[in-house]
């Protein structure tokens, strides 16, 4: 045979691509259940990603330390979304496709929770997600009801900005809003709930990412003479808006949420911008059992304290809510049958647990009700959940909690 | 009314900043005869080389000056090593490389520099009140930098032996070739030129605005906009067409709102070029 250096070299790169192979050949084995951790290490989701991944192994492994789900052991495929949607869809692709993953767990901001829905749903796996645009509850998104949500819907957000809002003693709100679903969810779920309670918004704009200055945008807003601008944000878009409003002279305050008032906004414009600003958060469901065991677990891998990750609490319950629903659909159950007991390990009106390992043990004896790290975990129809929200001040460059809403 | 006067001073704002991108595309342009998507990137590049600047030294100025270094250098090693490479392929490998090395670039920068954002310190200051306009002083700094910026770009295309030979290349680069024109000195200096005016656009967006490893490359499609407007290949006109564009989307924002401003540019860029195909300042070029 003669070989031409072509054909030599198209050889070798199929020998050395079929040196992949066999991890593929073995991938449906009975014994184990593969997971995919996809999660923002790098990009906006960053401070919270590596939190999130090294929750779902540390929980898989609590998971299998007690014998497994209905005697399966997770094997976790971590990869990065790098908070962009098109990186997720071909990490997604990669864990469907290539490790075989059987579901993808933790996926942070709406557009990339939205880009790989479709993914998951088509391939028949369920998606735990933390993203909170409202597109994600319903069809054609979620369609087939296998997207499952562990944060707050932005709508929820907006009630807790009313809720604030009406606390405070706010009259003349006006909305600021970035134009993608996670935004204007916020803006839009703030003036329902305002408009409900019998209020008035004075002035609102939805932004586009990425301009050069947003004067116009402000300039719009500031002559409604509005006592406080509710925004529905990012990090960057809000450290220059409020760079521009603070040069206007104007004194209304805002409230936003967490990921767009946190200390690197404090940092980017020093102590004397950021004064007074309402930061708004979901917040894990402290004092509970199973947040003293995500705690737990956060310290040992992170060395941070639970609380610094909101996110990693949801990741951790995702493991574990999964697993109760493995363990409630009994050996050998496909995808189908667990993702049907997902709810009733959840919801109410059954035992109450806090761990793996308690509730396996508990629904020998009938149903359970799994509160979780990061909320009471009941989920709605829509596949929702309703945590609580804390309200923080930024006083003198500190982000300080002053108390919690409830929904 | 002032809320017009307002809307047209941040247009003409944003418009320098969007000129000064396009200016960097058109100078390439006419000279080394593609379009170079990795200008975004320069730019950021000139952002982060200005930060780092300004924390090693503790000066904006200094720091300015690293950043405008760090963009020339960049694009003229990106002359030698990429683009002097595939000077005689068509155009398209050209374009198709500058878009490899503006990938290249972003993710550099996000590795060297992580995916969060950084800002420069500057003061905040309360506006100046001129005719009941608030005028930003900061604003006032940064146009007269884009203006000198400009100044300096004519003075070395106009006035200068080099800048003679690199509108002769423009005009017609084998005319100029057998008249003894060397191209190495003109595409050096042509490449350093570019770099330090993407540069500069960066480094004030930067300041405008935060430095993140994608602003530049959300800047590029505005400024392919603006070169053509202007007229591809037509320095002043990328500058009136950044003009242009920007002010046209700030004070469309009354009547269209926020959300569509963006598309208020481009129909303004489609019209022109409906009544004017070679742009506002082109010329019409035959088939060489």
């Amino acid at each position: 045979m003669n070989l031409t250096r072509r054909q030599t070299l198209a050889s070798l790169a199929a020998l050395a691509g079929s040196g992949l192979m066999p991890s593929l050949t073995f991938a449906q084995d009975a014994g184990t259940f593969r997971i995919g951790a996809l999660n923002p290490i790098t990009g906006a989701g960053g401070p919270y990603g590596t939190g999130m991944q090294k929750m779902i192994a540390a929980a898989a492994e609590v998971v299998n330390a007690a014998g497994g789900a209905a005697g399966r052991m997770f094997e976790v495929f971590a990869e990065d979304t790098q908070t962009q949607p098109q990186a997720a869809v071909l990490a997604a692709k990669k864990l469907i496709e290539v490790n075989k993953v059987q579901a993808v767990l933790g996926t942070w901001s709406s557009g990339v929770s939205l880009a790989v829905l479709p993914l998951a749903s088509e391939a028949n796996i369920p998606l735990f997600h933390c993203s909170g645009a409202p597109a994600l509850s319903v069809a054609p998104a979620n369609e087939k009801k296998l997207g499952y949500r562990f944060q707050a819907t932005n709508d929820r957000f907006g009630r807790a900005f009313a809720e604030i809002a009406t606390k405070e003693g706010f009259k003349r709100p006006a909305t600021m809003a970035f134009n993608n679903a996670s935004g204007i969810g916020n803006t839009e779920g703030f003036e329902k709930a305002w408009k409900a309670k019998g209020g008035e918004i004075v002035a609102s704009v939805v932004y586009e990412p990425a301009q050069p200055s947003y004067r116009a945008e402000l300039q719009k807003i500031l002559d409604a003479k509005p006592d406080v601008i509710v925004m529905g944000s990012y990090i960057a878009d809000t450290t220059i808006i409020l760079r521009e409003w603070y040069q206007t002279g104007e004194e209304n305050t805002f409230i936003m949420p967490a990921w767009a008032g946190n200390p690197e906004l404090v940092k980017a414009l020093g102590p004397d911008v950021v004064e007074g600003i309402i930061s708004v958060d979901s917040i894990s469901n402290e004092g509970s059992p199973a947040f003293a065991a995500f705690d737990a677990a956060y310290q040992s891998a992170v060395g941070h304290p639970g609380l610094t990750n909101v996110y990693a609490a949801m990741t951790w319950d995702m493991v574990t809510v999964l697993a109760l629903a493995m363990e409630a659909a009994g050996p050998g159950a496909d995808m189908a049958a667990i993702n049907a007991k997902i709810r009733e390990v959840a919801n109410p009106d059954g035992k109450q647990v806090s761990s793996f390992a308690e509730g396996k043990e508990a629904l020998k004896s009938g149903p359970i009700n799994y509160e979780g790290a990061s909320s009471v975990l009941d989920f709605d129809e829509f596949g929702d959940v309703t945590p609580d929200f804390a309200a923080s001040f930024i006083r003198s460059g500190e982000i300080k909690r002053e108390y919690v809403v409830t929904l | 009314m002032t809320g017009f006067a307002e809307l047209l001073l941040s247009g003409v704002m944003s418009g320098l900043i969007i000129g000064l991108a396009g200016l960097a595309v058109t100078l390439v342009f006419g000279i080394a005869r593609f379009s170079n998507a990795a200008t975004g990137d320069t730019m950021t590049l000139g952002a982060y080389g200005a930060l780092l600047g300004t924390t090693l030294t503790g000066s904006l100025i200094f720091g300015g000056l690293v950043g405008l270094l760090a963009g020339a250098l960049a694009a003229v090693l990106s002359y030698v090593l990429v683009f002097r490479q595939l000077a005689n392929r068509s155009p398209i490998s050209s374009l198709l490389a500058s878009i490899g090395l503006a990938f290249f670039v972003r993710a550099g920068l996000g590795l060297a520099f992580g995916h969060n954002q950084s800002v420069f310190q500057l003061d905040i200051v309360r506006p100046i009140r001129f005719l009941d306009l608030r005028i930003q002083p900061n604003d006032l700094k940064f146009a007269a930098i884009a203006l000198v910026t400009l100044v300096i770009v004519f003075i070395i295309l106009h006035m200068t032996p080099i800048g003679r030979r690199m509108r002769a290349v423009a005009d017609n680069p084998l005319l100029a070739r057998v008249s003894g024109i060397a191209p190495r000195p003109v595409m050096f200096t042509l490449w350093a030129m570019a770099g330090a005016v993407s540069a500069i656009a960066g480094i004030i967006l930067g300041m405008k605005t935060v430095v993140s490893p994608e602003m530049g490359w959300d800047m590029l499609l505005p400024a392919f906009a603006a070169a053509v407007l202007g007229g591809i290949g037509h320095p002043v006109g990328a500058i009136v067409g950044g003009l242009v564009i920007g002010v046209a989307q700030e004070l469309a924002t009354p009547f269209v709102g926020f959300t569509y401003k963006i598309a208020v540019s481009f129909i303004v860029l489609l019209l022109v070029l409906l009544v004017r195909p070679r742009g506002m300042f082109g010329r019409v070029e035959g088939v060489r």
